[in-house]
């Protein structure tokens, strides 16, 4: 039963094939708890973002001007006066401003998700929320999830726990994609924002209660390379065997512009600085494979 | 079965075959003003060759059987011999038979009285003296030799006389032209065995010199002799209107390979280099995999692996479709996809599902449409049975709806569901002429034009005297493809959301400003154009796409030609001639300026995913085969994949199941490029600086380089969108 809750989602990307098996359509929920130095999706960190300005699209026809003080000045709008009506990028055809979130219901997503339903049903796939931090909508979350329980679709979160236990619990989904970024609680913080003890915590937790999970875990040369043989010690403490390392890559900082965040750059590691890491994280080769045919 | 390590010595063979293909492409190019933008074919240019025909009395064109088979015949006897240093087989061609005389259409058979239609709706290619869109049985050259049907021409001859004597003279005279081809390169490769002083050289060319006087004296024998059997069919068929297919290859040499292997005379890596040399011979259609005719056994065996190894280490383009049906062994399919990651380019995938179930839908048994191969562009036809005459027609719908928006507006009080009922009755009248076309191609097309070259692999033509394309084998059934759907449905769409619903604009605003190519009123252009448009799951097209599909489906296959009781089959394909189709085509109310390119057969549009949604292949495939015509003709789907997407663990597990889901939903045809934007971008602004950058342009592969700016921008915008 919809109970009507709206979430804020700022992009669907459909045929993933990164983030949980098979072919998977990923949800991006708008706002963040975290502020991750190399975040690839610095869109996602403001929970009521003002409309994104694509200069290169903009053809100078003046039909946003006057709307709003905010659109008074050429250029980038005013976002401290802006108040979020989004007026100017119903006018403006250009696609020069565009929406940066989408409110919906869980069922007007469910049926921008279902399209793909054929392609989880052949490959095992199904729908992994992400973001941002998914868990922030958790009762929206809950919703969706149900939902595609209800359709007999796969469901993945992709975390980084930073979020009272409870929540995770309630939205309960068939598999966790739980971030780790760091292990000691002051170079969590440096990197994050946040100390990462209550990250670290929900990951026990979860583990007890049998949840399945894989743990994830940024590689990011300049970052967090030196904390990942501790991250290593305490995943296997913990016993968890499925681990994916995400190499940095820079797409990033290329947003950094259009949506007025700034994010480091670093750099792309080396192949060498993987093996170190997969090393570092005891994955085996059987984890990383890329592919191999008959 | 795993791939084959191959030897340095085969290695360097198959090698020395590639770097020459790129030289000759690029002698290719000077000749052709820097661009083809077609097939690579294989064609060798023989400096200084000519030809003189001997054309009839009163006329300087060669027209009808006796005619034109008497020159062709001389011609095959004329060619120049040409044997690769390190290929396994003989032979090439030339260039097309009528770039050296003057062929076709004696102006008394041409439809004069079909041309104001065909000029009112833009039909550049309106089917009549379509040539050579029917696929080959090479099982007949197999079991029969190259005497064996001469033999059979003079033995039907004998009996049917007189009945058929001008199709007969015609059909032998092409037959001892081949013979003569095949026995020039048999004393050419004497003489380069006599000359030559390196051993492996010499020892090569003894066997192809004993090969050919094997074929000159009765069937292949040896997997060699198949291959070479097949090389020389290439360069005859492909001579005579680029005739293009051989079928289903991997069963055709799978005897040979089993019997050969049995007795120690061939090795795989020998099969493979042999192979490659019939692909540096010329790049024709086929097909490997797929199921028995009673669906109990699939057809991948070793040689279908050993076809694709070849193709893969050549690493020219080639047009060879992987079959792929619900439940088949995807070993294979995963070898392909494997090459493609690799190559950025490889096979095509033939998918039963939408081939076979729409096949079944024209009355035919589910055992006929198993059989059923993809041996061309995008067609499929079951071999020397089959006049499927696809790829031959362009029924542009987009001038139905130019036409229907005049009339709408000059009406007054115009509506969508007015200019539907005028785009309907348009669309009705450009169906009627490719169907009156059909019949006058039926009258006309062997009195000019037959097929001479297939006809001799076809059964029945030269059982019954009379060509293919009149009852020569059993099952005419005349395609027409329709193409533009995206073009003609989000232009109603965008009518209907900001005219009609939102009123954003008045009808009048709306007409005026598309008949001014948009002038000063971008705004307004863009505002039509970025509606979430055809392949959006949002849209408002997709219900216009579905409405024209099935309007055009009921217009096709509802009734036969009108004279002939002809029976018309509706297919959905654009070739890569969305340039040419849109060159006149004034403006269109999804924001296309005047001569803008129109969409590709049943595709979105590049740029179709906005707002929330983004791009991705599997939106596209739904869009597609969702709006597949039916009826068992391919109307294809065109992905250009980014590797970075599916270069992981997962990657050919999605593509897999993209594949497969493809198929279930009805698909018929997927071209698959894989690389970069990055690649491709810099291939694009420096061609010549990648000129072993292979595309899959539609159907067909190309060196991307061959290919016009024009072409090449297709691909770019594909990979970009």
């Amino acid at each position: 039963m919809s109970k009507g809750l709206k979430g804020s989602i700022f992009d669907i990307q459909t045929f993933s094939a990164y983030d949980g098996p098979g072919v998977r359509t990923v949800v991006f929920f708008q706002g963040c708890n975290m502020k991750c130095a190399w975040c690839h999706n610095p869109e996602s960190w403001a929970s009521d973002p003002p409309p994104v300005f694509l200069s290169e699209k903009c053809i100078s026809c003046s039909a946003c001007a006057g709307l709003c003080r905010a659109r008074e000045i050429d250029g980038v709008p005013d976002a401290s006066i802006c108040k979020r009506c989004m007026r100017c990028c119903d006018v403006c055809y250009a696609g020069a401003l565009i929406r940066p979130l989408r409110k919906m219901t869980a069922s007007e997503l469910w049926k921008l998700l279902s399209v793909d339903k054929p392609y989880f049903d052949s490959s095992g796939g199904g729908i992994t929320f992400s973001g941002g931090e998914c868990m922030l909508q958790a009762d929206f979350l809950a919703e969706i999830v149900n939902i595609c329980l209800e359709n007999k679709v796969h469901t993945a979160i992709d975390t980084a726990g930073h979020v009272p236990y409870e929540w995770l619990k309630m939205v309960s989904p068939d598999l966790f994609l739980y971030d780790i970024k760091a292990s000691s609680p002051l170079r969590h913080k440096e990197l994050t924002g946040v100390d990462g003890i209550l990250v670290w915590e929900n990951l026990r937790r979860l583990t007890e209660d049998g949840f399945e999970l894989i743990v994830r875990v940024p590689c990011v040369p300049g970052a967090n390379l030196d904390e990942l043989p501790e991250i290593g010690a305490r995943l296997r403490e913990l016993g968890i065997e499925k681990i994916e390392l995400l190499p940095y890559h820079s797409l990033g900082a290329g947003k950094s512009k259009a949506y007025g965040v700034g994010t480091l750059i670093y750099t792309v590691p080396s192949e060498e600085e993987m093996q170190q890491a997969r090393k570092a994280l005891f994955i085996t080769e059987r984890n990383y494979q890329t592919y191999e045919t008959g | 079965m795993k791939q084959v390590k191959l030897s340095n010595e085969i290695l360097s063979r198959i090698t020395a075959m590639h770097e020459t293909k790129i030289a000759e492409n690029k002698k290719k190019l000077d000749n052709f003003g820097g661009f083809y933008n077609i097939d690579d074919h294989g064609f060798i240019c023989f400096d200084g060759f000519t030809f003189e025909a001997d054309y009839p009395d009163g006329y300087d064109l060669l027209f009808g059987a006796k005619c034109i088979g008497e020159n062709l015949g001389r011609f095959f006897k004329e060619l120049p011999v040409y044997i690769h240093q390190k290929s396994a087989l003989a032979g090439a061609w030339a260039g097309f038979f009528q770039n050296f005389v003057k062929i076709g259409y004696r102006p008394e058979d041409h439809a004069a009285h079909l041309k104001p239609l065909h000029e009112k709706y833009g039909f550049l290619q309106n089917g009549i003296g379509g040539m050579n869109h029917l696929g080959p049985d090479m099982e007949i050259g197999f079991s029969l030799g190259l005497r064996g049907i001469l033999k059979k021409i003079r033995r039907y001859q004998a009996r049917n006389h007189p009945a058929g004597e001008d199709f007969y003279a015609g059909e032998a005279a092409v037959m001892e032209g081949i013979i003569a081809y095949t026995e020039n390169h048999m004393h050419y490769a004497h003489k380069l065995a006599s000359e030559v002083t390196d051993n492996w050289e010499k020892q090569n060319y003894t066997q192809i010199a004993e090969a050919l006087e094997n074929l000159l004296v009765g069937p292949p024998s040896t997997f060699r002799e198949a291959c070479q059997f097949l090389a020389i069919f290439q360069s005859v068929d492909r001579t005579y209107f680029g005739g293009g297919a051989l079928g289903q290859l991997d069963e055709l040499l799978r005897p040979f390979y089993e019997e050969d292997k049995a007795a120690g005379s061939l090795t795989d890596e020998e099969a493979i280099w042999m192979v490659a040399s019939l692909f540096y011979n010329d790049t024709h259609y086929s097909q490997i995999g797929g199921q028995t005719p009673d669906g109990e056994k699939e057809l991948t065996s070793d040689v279908s692996f050993l076809i694709l190894q070849a193709a893969y280490e050549l690493a020219i383009p080639y047009n060879l479709a992987v079959r792929v049906f619900e439940g088949s062994d995807d070993r294979l399919l995963r070898r392909a996809l494997m090459y493609i990651l690799e190559k950025g380019s490889g096979p095509c995938f033939s998918l039963s599902q939408g081939v076979e179930d729409g096949f079944v839908k024209q009355g035919h048994p589910r055992e006929l449409a198993r059989m059923r191969a993809k041996v061309g562009c995008n067609w499929v036809a079951l071999p020397g049975i089959e006049y499927p005459l696809q790829d031959v027609t362009r029924l542009n719908m987009a001038w139905a709806f130019h036409y229907a928006l005049d009339e709408v507006i000059a009406g007054g009080q115009p509506s969508t569901e007015k200019l539907w009922e005028h785009f309907a009755s348009h669309l009705a009248v450009m169906v009627d002429t490719i169907s009156e076309g059909y019949d006058w191609h039926y009258e006309t097309v062997s009195r000019n034009t037959p097929e001479l070259v297939l006809n001799l692999f076809c059964h029945g033509p030269i059982e019954r005297g009379i060509n293919s394309a009149i009852g020569g084998v059993d099952i005419l059934n005349l395609n027409i493809d329709a193409i533009a759907l995206a073009t003609v449905a989000d232009s109603f769409a965008a009518i209907e959301l900001r005219v009609e619903k939102e009123k954003k604009l008045t009808w009048d605003e709306m007409y005026n400003t598309v008949r001014n190519n948009y002038k000063d009123s971008e705004n307004i252009r863009l505002m039509l154009k970025n509606i979430p448009r055809f392949g959006h799951p949002e849209s408002l097209a997709l219900p216009w796409a579905l409405r024209i599909r099935d309007e055009y489906v009921r217009l096709v296959a509802d009734k036969p030609t009108k004279k002939h009781n002809l029976k018309m089959v509706p297919g959905m394909f654009s070739h890569g001639d969305v340039y040419m189709y849109g060159e006149k085509l004034p403006a269109t109310p999804n924001g296309r300026f005047d001569g803008e390119p129109i969409s590709h057969s049943n595709e979105p549009d590049p740029g179709f995913a906005s707002g929330v949604v983004s791009f991705s292949p599997s939106l596209k495939a739904t869009a597609v085969a969702e709006a597949q015509p039916g009826y068992g003709n391919s109307a294809p789907l065109h992905l250009d994949i980014d590797t970075n997407m599916v270069k992981t663990a997962g990657g050919i597990d999605a593509l897999c199941a993209l594949i497969h889901t493809h198929n279930k939903m009805g698909g018929t045809l997927i071209n698959l490029n894989c690389i970069t934007p990055e690649q491709i971008k810099a291939a694009h602004e420096n061609p010549e600086s990648h000129p072993d950058l292979v595309v899959r342009v539609t159907g067909y592969s190309a060196f991307f380089a061959s290919l016009s700016q024009e072409y090449r921008q297709q691909v770019v915008d594909r990979y970009l969108s």
